[in-house]
């Protein structure tokens, strides 16, 4: 079972590691379906981000599966049934620390490419 | 949590496949109608919507295919969907199915059934508590290299009283005895121990108590089956009285059925912790004891080393080059049948290796047939895995089918097993299939799997997709390295077969040579009566020898009786004795080293009951009494020991049975083998039973009939009781001992007779498949010689001659590997070389005719491979 999670994060994108953390960070605004995070990440990351369905809705099961989402059927606006994922408890701390973590990254990024600089 | 979330997820989605798909395919529709309504909210029309986000997004198809590919279960689905491809697959070729599923279950079968017994005989541990901590006493000479399994008393509590590694050391004897119960007596294992015994085993009685120093003579303990034969209960048995040679015992416990030693012992009869044998050349007990906590036999072994340097030093003429050996009681009580045991793993180990040959050659010739499907597959991009998984899978399957066959045929041939195994074998009661034989076989059966199908999915993932498209054996054109390795296969299943059939025919030999042997004596047709008359004092015994020769006059009255007479050291018989002799007048001796010889007590007219021939000299007769001047007859192999050419009659000797009165040899007698047929014959010192009474009341009657030996037994019965009720008896003739003598070889050459015989079954299906299926591979070949006018008989020949060939070459690497291994059964052989020509040369002819026979049925086809129907076929 492990070898085989293994096997499919090896198989997404290049943004993997940042993936969850994007959709944990949508999520924690709303309750949404899965076009309507990939619409928020690309607005938010004026394009920078483009996500691809078939890696976005992999990861929402995976994340799911995680227990750091809850998904439910919901009606949407324009009365079209959607699948709406809600951040959880423990989603909520996965995102706190996968921030921290970041930050703490890039913050090391910036300081070492500023220093090349 | 994340695992059974994970597990929760994974099961829901197999149960409820169509509903996961049937919710994916909806969440990507709605993604994309979403995403078309965005393009259309910026203006683009609705065909340039959905081109847009396509041009965004992929295909629906591929998203919906991504989604639907994450998680564990489909691993696990695509795996059932293979399993189900080869179980399909196998239902198609039944004929394939059943052959290796038939094979693989001999196979395992006789691995299992071998294995139940090793496990439980040789490796379960004994049935005793810390039963690792158990361990026996053996004497071992330095100087000679022999071991003998007893101790002497005062060696044994020596080593009792000074090892501080042994938490306890209980020294007991015994044997085959009478029992005198109120009103009748019974032949039964009985032990006397002393009160240590059941320390040694941290023993608990079912009723009363154990024995104490204080019931030396007086109390007995027995088993819980001889309490309700006996008495109807162990409640009841409590404080019944037994009587043993004439001493009586009141039962002071009773042992629980479970508990089992030594072997079958019924009742243990108190001695006292100060053995009664004061000497240190007398080997009259066994030893066991409990290694304290912690202590290994090593360290044991060393202080025993310490003690009998000790003791050599204070006792150097009993003790010189004595060492106090100890050892696991598990070695001790298993040891003997150690070697048959693993002698027939080794051989069910090859018969498993035939039938993973034969079924790796069956699944060879099965991927050959598919060989243009897999190239396909290749071609269409399957990788070296994917087409090696049918293979292996259903391998795996067919493996699995034969070991459930196997255990199914294991049940019976354990139990057949057990009925077969001769009495000697150890622990024969607690042999049973249980969980560790059932992991043992599907480890087996895994293995098989996986050796059988090792070549065939190798071939499979080499396969080269543009070279297997364009060869097509039907059509005359064969690819040479398959038919090699088919060729390679057959040798070596012909070699292993030769192996077993070669070590078929070395014991079978052995068994031939010791039915045929002379013993010294004749067998047939001779009753034999175990008698033992209860006497405990001196009188006692001299009463009991007037009995015996007042009986033996009345039963040579008996018709049908030719002779009667009373022997205590019958060839195989329950009772003996050996040990040292001087002469006066002999061969010199060198000091220290006195000649030994088998001792017998006998009556007169004993050699003559027997027919061992009376060389010179005369028998005992009625003058030599108690009284009378003490007289001997000898064997013919003791009076070259100790006479040399020179005529022993006359000559005075010596021995220590009983009394160390001098005897006058009176007669020279013929060798016999004293202990089994497999056994040379040695020096034997008979004595007048008369003039020995003290080994006068525990005999053997044997009477020389002239009609079948079995039907006089209620006669005899019933004389022997009319002149004393408390003699116990036990009915046997001497075929039936010396038949039982040879259980031991008997049972090694029928199993191993049997497993050849499987080896051969399995070659001969080997064989016969290859030549089938290279015949069918060559009908085309075939049909345009016989269409140009070939003989069938020259056809026949080419096939026969193949089959001939590799034969022989399986013999001959088959006889290089008996060569080697044959020094692993030298020690069972008797009069019957490892290099037994008669034994190779019927292995060699054996193998070759089974081969040809196989080889005859395709090749009798190919000569009737029609021309016109073989060319049509194209």
């Amino acid at each position: 079972m492990l070898l085989f999670l293994s096997m499919t994060e090896a198989n997404t994108d290049v943004i993997q590691g940042t993936l969850d953390m994007l959709i944990l960070k949508t999520l924690s605004l709303e309750p949404m379906h899965g076009f309507g995070i990939a619409r928020r990440v690309e607005q938010i990351s004026r394009g920078v981000f483009k996500v691809n369905p078939g890696s976005l809705l992999t990861a929402l099961q995976r994340l799911e599966r995680a227990g750091w989402l809850d998904a439910e059927w919901r009606q949407t606006e324009n009365s079209r049934r959607a699948k709406f994922y809600t951040l959880t408890r423990t989603g909520k701390k996965q995102l706190e620390s996968e921030t921290a973590d970041w930050t703490r990254r890039a913050s090391a990024i910036a300081r070492l490419l500023k220093a090349e600089g | 949590m994340f695992l059974w979330r994970q597990l929760g997820y994974g099961l829901r989605n197999l149960a409820h496949r169509t509903k996961r798909e049937r919710e994916v395919a909806e969440e990507v529709e709605q993604y994309f109608e979403e995403a078309e309504a965005a393009w259309r909210a910026r203006g683009l029309s609705a065909e340039e919507a959905r081109r847009a986000a396509r041009l965004e997004a992929g295909t629906m198809t591929a998203a919906k295919e991504r989604v639907n590919l994450y998680g564990w279960e489909n691993a696990v689905r695509s795996f059932a969907g293979d399993l189900g491809f080869a179980g399909r697959q196998l239902r198609k070729h039944p004929v394939f199915t059943a052959t290796a599923t038939l094979t693989l279950a001999l196979g395992i079968g006789a691995n299992t059934a071998i294995f139940t017994v090793v496990q439980s005989v040789l490796l379960a541990p004994l049935p005793y508590q810390e039963a690792n901590r158990l361990a026996v006493l053996n004497t071992h000479w330095t100087n000679s290299g022999r071991t003998s399994p007893r101790v002497t008393g005062l060696d044994g509590v020596d080593v009792r009283e000074q090892a501080r590694s042994l938490e306890a050391v209980s020294l007991y004897s015994g044997g085959t005895l009478g029992v005198q119960l109120h009103d009748h007596s019974v032949y039964t294992e009985l032990t006397f121990v002393d009160a240590n015994f059941a320390r040694v085993f941290s023993l608990q009685p079912v009723a009363g108590r154990l024995l104490t120093d204080g019931d030396a003579h007086r109390a007995a303990l027995v088993s819980e089956q001889f309490a309700r034969d006996n008495f109807g209960g162990a409640q009841a048995a409590l404080g019944q009285m037994l009587h043993v040679e004439n001493e009586p015992l009141e039962i002071a416990g009773v042992l629980p059925a479970a508990f089992d030693f030594p072997a079958k012992t019924q009742v243990w009869a108190a001695y006292p912790m100060r053995p009664e044998s004061q000497s240190r050349t007398a080997f009259n007990y066994k030893a066991v004891g409990r290694l304290r906590a912690g202590v290994s036999f090593q360290t044991a072994q060393s202080e025993l080393d310490g003690i009998s340097r000790r003791l050599e030093m204070a006792y150097p003429d009993a003790n010189r080059h004595k060492q106090i050996l100890t050892l696991p009681l598990e070695k001790a009580v298993t040891g003997n049948v150690r070697p048959t045991l693993l002698l027939l793993w080794a051989t069910v180990g090859l018969i498993l290796l035939i039938a993973c040959v034969n079924v790796t050659h069956l699944q060879l010739v099965r991927s050959m047939e598919r060989q243009r499907e897999i190239a396909i597959r290749k071609a269409l991009g399957s990788s070296g895995w994917q087409v090696m998984r049918p293979v292996i899978l259903e391998s795996l399957l067919v493996s699995v089918l034969g070991g459930l066959a196997g255990v199914l045929l294991a049940f019976p041939a354990v139990h057949a097993l057990v009925a077969m195994a001769p009495k000697e074998l150890p622990r024969a009661e607690e042999i049973h299939l249980n969980g560790w034989v059932l992991v043992f076989t599907l480890g087996l059966a895994v293995l098989t799997a996986l050796v059988s199908s090792l070549l065939p999915a190798l071939r499979a993932a080499r396969v080269d997709p543009a070279g297997a498209l364009k060869y097509d054996a039907s059509r005359g054109m064969t690819r040479h390295g398959a038919a090699k390795l088919r060729d390679g296969l057959v040798i070596a299943e012909v070699s292993a077969t030769f192996v077993l059939t070669m070590g078929a025919g070395l014991l079978l030999h052995t068994m031939m040579t010791l039915a045929a042997r002379d013993v010294g004596y004749e067998t047939r047709p001779l009753l034999v009566v175990d008698a033992d008359a209860p006497a405990h004092t001196e009188a006692d015994s001299h009463r009991a020898v007037e009995q015996f020769n007042g009986l033996f006059t009345q039963l040579a009255a008996v018709p049908g009786v030719k002779h009667v007479a009373g022997i205590m050291g019958l060839p195989m018989g329950n009772y003996g004795s050996n040990g040292y002799y001087k002469t006066r007048g002999g061969l010199p001796v060198e000091s220290g080293h006195d000649a030994s010889s088998d001792f017998s007590v006998a009556s007169p007219g004993y050699f003559e009951t027997m027919e061992i021939p009376l060389k010179r000299g005369r028998d005992f007769n009625g003058q030599d009494t108690y009284e009378s001047p003490f007289v001997a007859v000898i064997s013919e192999s003791l009076a070259k020991q100790s006479f040399g050419d020179a005529d022993p009659v006359g000559k005075q000797i010596q021995c220590g049975l009983d009394s160390d009165k001098w005897m006058t040899v009176v007669g020279v007698v013929g060798d016999v083998r004293q202990d089994s047929p497999a056994e040379n014959p040695g020096p034997t010192l008979y004595m007048p039973m008369t003039q020995h009474p003290f080994f006068g009341n525990q005999i053997h009657i044997v009477l020389r009939t002239e009609v079948k030996p079995l039907a006089l037994m209620n006669t005899v019965k019933e004389k022997i009781a009319g002149v004393n009720p408390f003699i116990a008896l036990r009915f046997t003739t001497m075929d039936a001992m010396v038949n039982k003598s040879l259980a031991v070889e008997r049972f090694r050459a029928a199993l191993i007779t049997s497993f050849a015989g499987v080896g051969l079954l399995l070659a001969m299906l080997g064989v016969y498949g290859t030549m089938a299926y290279s015949v069918a591979q060559r009908t085309f070949e075939f049909g345009i010689r016989m269409a140009f006018g070939a003989e069938k008989g020259a056809i026949l020949h080419t096939v026969l001659e193949h089959a001939a060939k590799l034969a022989c070459y399986g013999i001959a690497t088959g006889l290089v590997l008996s060569l080697l291994l044959a020094r692993l059964v030298t020690s069972m052989l008797v009069g019957v070389r490892p290099t037994d020509p008669v034994s190779v040369g019927v292995a060699a002819l054996l193998l070759l005719l089974t081969a040809l026979a196989a080889a005859f049925v395709p090749g009798w086809k190919a000569t009737h491979a029609d021309p016109m129907a073989a060319l049509r076929a194209e």
